[in-house]
């Protein structure tokens, strides 16, 4: 599992709902297109909130990487 | 505004005129005893933050387009036109109401200011002006029931990781799952937030009694009626109801989340299991017997409880989470007023995921002030918003205070047989 | 010319404004009844027995009122219950109602129940004058309080007149006067009121009869039609 060249790294862990999400998006807008952000966060449900969110705002979750407790996420902006 | 646009809205709004709306908007006698409620205005006292101003700014455009004395005499300063200006107000008046209903204690004829603010929350999507986080989100929680099953596995996985920590607030018996997933026929399907810190407490309390309970793939919390979009709200609350009539549960419990419940339980219609509250389950499983808790833990502190808005008053879970505070705690005060009257935290409508800070804060002075007189260090409550606004407002006001979910505390507390 | 213009105040005008009275009720209530029901609950807990009670005492006695503004409330109380005494009292005017003795030259209350309306509304005024209340109010509600205001004067004095009867024989209007002059308007039958009313204060008879039927044209489609809302109102909130 080779690591996704990401550009910013987002500490989201233990935030309260739904702040991962909403801190995400308004992150993806600070890179360009393209880039990717690595996100790194403890709670179970960002595994389907951020491929959903991604579908929904059209931007690409490249992969999904578990180790022990936390979680990390490597989403790519596409527009 | 051009002309399609305003007759969108006009639709819009048409398509909010229930039986009890056109009642709410029929007839209230501007008396103003309302006033007082709204802890905005009882904050920062501007007009503009009392239930009857912003009730009237909607009730202006609907005599406008749909009373024939609107259209008539216009001129009585009772009507105000369709356009951006009024989009402004409008945007004002709703998001800078929590929907607490807490002016419904007041008015003589328990006129719902929220369910007037649905108006103008339609309104807001229509002319592309509402909070585009809270749609977002919403987007999100509907893609999700199609992505689920992609990322079920993922999921999974992530619930597994957490195991050793339920372990570490409760043993279960060797062999069960400490956090079971698509369990069919499992007596209680438990809704959580994405968050760990909502899925640990629970699982272990639920553990700790015994039950047979599976995990829900979805959150709980519905970004729809936050942002007023009826559809969105079906949507979202569809994708848990199916996960559960797929699974033939008995009961589905919400997690501490006071929108998420009122929503599930009393506007989502009839269903073939229960709705309860976790708070429901929680004092279930003491007065049975299933659990038991240590009152050491809370030794010197004096715990006071926040009765959420959408829970307490919309909601009617109100005895319950006193009862368990009362099993949990020697020292436990109310603060005043409390339960069906309770001030707003301030965070509720979307506040605290759009941010917010500055308004938040300032609006619920009275909140910090009611909290700070009794006293409490400890300050239980039974929402995910509700425990971010106190949270912040701990800070920003230095109450001093620790905030505490009910099941938190709970599951601290739970004494290993 | 002006006794033209009396006759179709008091006669006409009268006829026009119950029937307009009555038909915009009647839209109103089924312009409501057409619309879709609303289909989750609106109510609000803790949960209590015998919520339709509870609704009935809410409409009734107003407890939300008199707990967060007291002395508001005293006045709500007082204008509510002399404005019902002051209907039966008009109604009691027709013969045969018989509320009081037929023979008693008063109406029903003696004239103190329109001494306690013309109290609580100069109250109602004042409060409506300062502070936030003055804020959210609207012409309209000015305009409201001011017709009530003049409704009340004129019927008062029209009530105070009514005392000097015995005293100054034919010089005023007595209550059986004005029961013949509705007993006519029941009937139908277009009588001259001038000749049923003999008073000099006829003017004020007609003032406040003319005021009385913009008071029922208007109440439909005004915020006094909470008369007929207060309780389905409250037992949404009462579940
Ligand atoms: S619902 Fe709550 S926030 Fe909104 S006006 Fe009423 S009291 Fe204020
Ligand atoms: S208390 Fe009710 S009737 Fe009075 S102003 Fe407020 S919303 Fe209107």
């Amino acid at each position: 599992m080779a690591d996704h060249e990401a550009v910013k790294v987002l500490d989201l862990k233990g935030l309260p709902c739904p702040m991962p999400v909403v801190k995400m998006s308004q992150e993806i807008g600070s890179v360009k297109v393209g880039e990717v952000i690595e996100v790194h966060t403890t709670d179970p449900g960002s595994l389907s909130d951020f491929p959903a969110w991604a579908k929904s705002s059209g931007n690409q979750v490249l992969e999904s990487q578990q180790d022990g407790g936390v979680i990390r996420i490597f989403v790519k902006r596409l527009k | 505004m051009e002309a399609a646009l305003q007759e969108k809205l006009k639709g819009l709004m048409a398509s909010k005129l229930s039986r009890e709306m056109r009642l709410y908007l029929d007839t209230c006698a501007r008396c103003g005893i309302c006033i007082e409620a709204c802890h905005a205005y009882a904050s920062m006292p501007e007009t503009r933050y009392t239930a009857v101003a912003r009730a009237e700014t909607i009730r202006r455009l609907f005599r406008r387009y749909f009373k024939a004395e609107g259209r008539l005499l216009p001129g009585l300063g009772e009507t105000i036109e369709l356009d951006d200006a009024a989009l402004e107000k409008v945007h004002e008046t709703a998001y800078t109401c929590t929907g607490c209903r807490r002016c419904m204690t007041y008015c003589p004829f328990g006129i719902d200011t929220q369910m007037i603010q649905g108006i103008a929350k339609l309104l807001l999507i229509g002319a592309d002006r509402e909070p585009k986080l809270l749609t977002m989100l919403a987007d999100m929680s509907i893609a999700k029931g199609e992505t689920i099953r992609d990322t079920k596995g993922a999921f999974e996985q992530a619930v597994r990781n957490l195991e050793a920590e339920v372990i570490e607030k409760w043993r279960g018996e060797a062999g069960r799952e400490a956090i079971p997933v698509g369990v069919k026929g499992a007596d209680v399907l438990y809704v959580a937030l994405a968050g760990k810190h909502s899925i640990i407490p629970a699982a272990a309390i639920m553990n700790a009694a015994g039950e047979k309970w599976s995990l829900s793939y979805f959150e709980a919390v519905n970004f729809g009626a936050f942002v007023g979009n009826p559809e969105k709200t079906r949507e979202i609350s569809r994708r848990i109801i199916d996960e559960a009539t797929e699974l033939g549960v008995r009961e589905v419990a919400i997690c501490e989340c006071g929108t998420a419940y009122r929503v599930m339980k009393h506007q989502t219609g009839r269903h073939p299991f229960e709705v309860i509250s976790f708070v429901d389950l929680m004092e279930r499983y003491l007065r049975d017997g299933r659990i038991r808790v240590d009152r050491a833990k809370l030794d010197g502190s004096r715990v006071t409880y926040h009765d959420p808005c959408q829970m307490a008053r919309n909601g009617g879970v109100i005895e319950e989470p006193r009862r368990v505070l009362r099993e949990l705690a020697g020292d436990f005060v109310e603060m005043r007023p409390n339960r069906g009257e309770n001030w707003c935290c301030g965070g509720g409508g979307g506040l605290v995921a759009m941010g917010e800070k500055d308004f938040r804060m300032k609006s619920a002075r009275v909140k910090a002030e009611q909290v700070r007189a009794t006293g409490a260090t400890v300050l239980a409550t039974a929402c995910e918003n509700c425990h971010t606004q106190l949270s912040d407002l701990n800070e920003h006001y230095g109450m001093g205070v620790r905030v505490a979910f009910l099941s938190q505390l709970v599951a601290d507390a739970l004494v290993q047989a | 010319m002006a006794d033209t213009i009396y006759f179709l105040i008091l006669v006409p005008m009268v006829y026009l404004a119950a029937a307009v009275f009555v038909v915009g009720i009647v839209g109103r209530v089924a312009r409501i009844l057409a619309s879709p029901p609303h289909g989750s609950t609106l109510r609000i807990f803790p949960a209590r027995r015998a919520s339709g009670l509870r609704a009935l005492a809410d409409t009734f006695l107003m407890p939300q009122a008199r707990k967060h503004t007291p002395v508001f409330w005293v006045f709500l109380m007082l204008f509510h219950l002399a404005f019902l005494l002051l209907i039966l009292g008009h109604l009691d005017l027709i013969p045969g109602v018989g509320l009081m003795p037929a023979d008693s030259p008063h109406m029903l209350g003696g004239g103190a129940v329109g001494v306690a309306v013309t109290l609580a509304i100069l109250y109602f005024l004042l409060r409506r004058m300062q502070g936030p209340v003055r804020e959210i109010s609207t012409l309209g509600d000015y305009l409201l309080l001011l017709l009530l205001l003049f409704l009340a004067l004129t019927g008062g004095m029209i009530s105070w007149a009514n005392s000097w009867n015995q005293a100054n024989g034919g010089f005023v209007i007595s209550k059986q006067d004005f029961g013949a002059y509705l007993a006519s308007l029941l009937r139908f039958d277009f009588a001259s009121p001038r000749d049923l009313l003999p008073g000099s204060h006829y003017i004020v008879v007609v003032i406040h009869v003319f005021l009385a039927n913009l008071f029922l044209m208007v109440f439909p489609f005004t915020k006094i039609i909470h008369t007929f809302f207060a309780m389905p109102l409250n037992r949404l909130r009462r579940g």
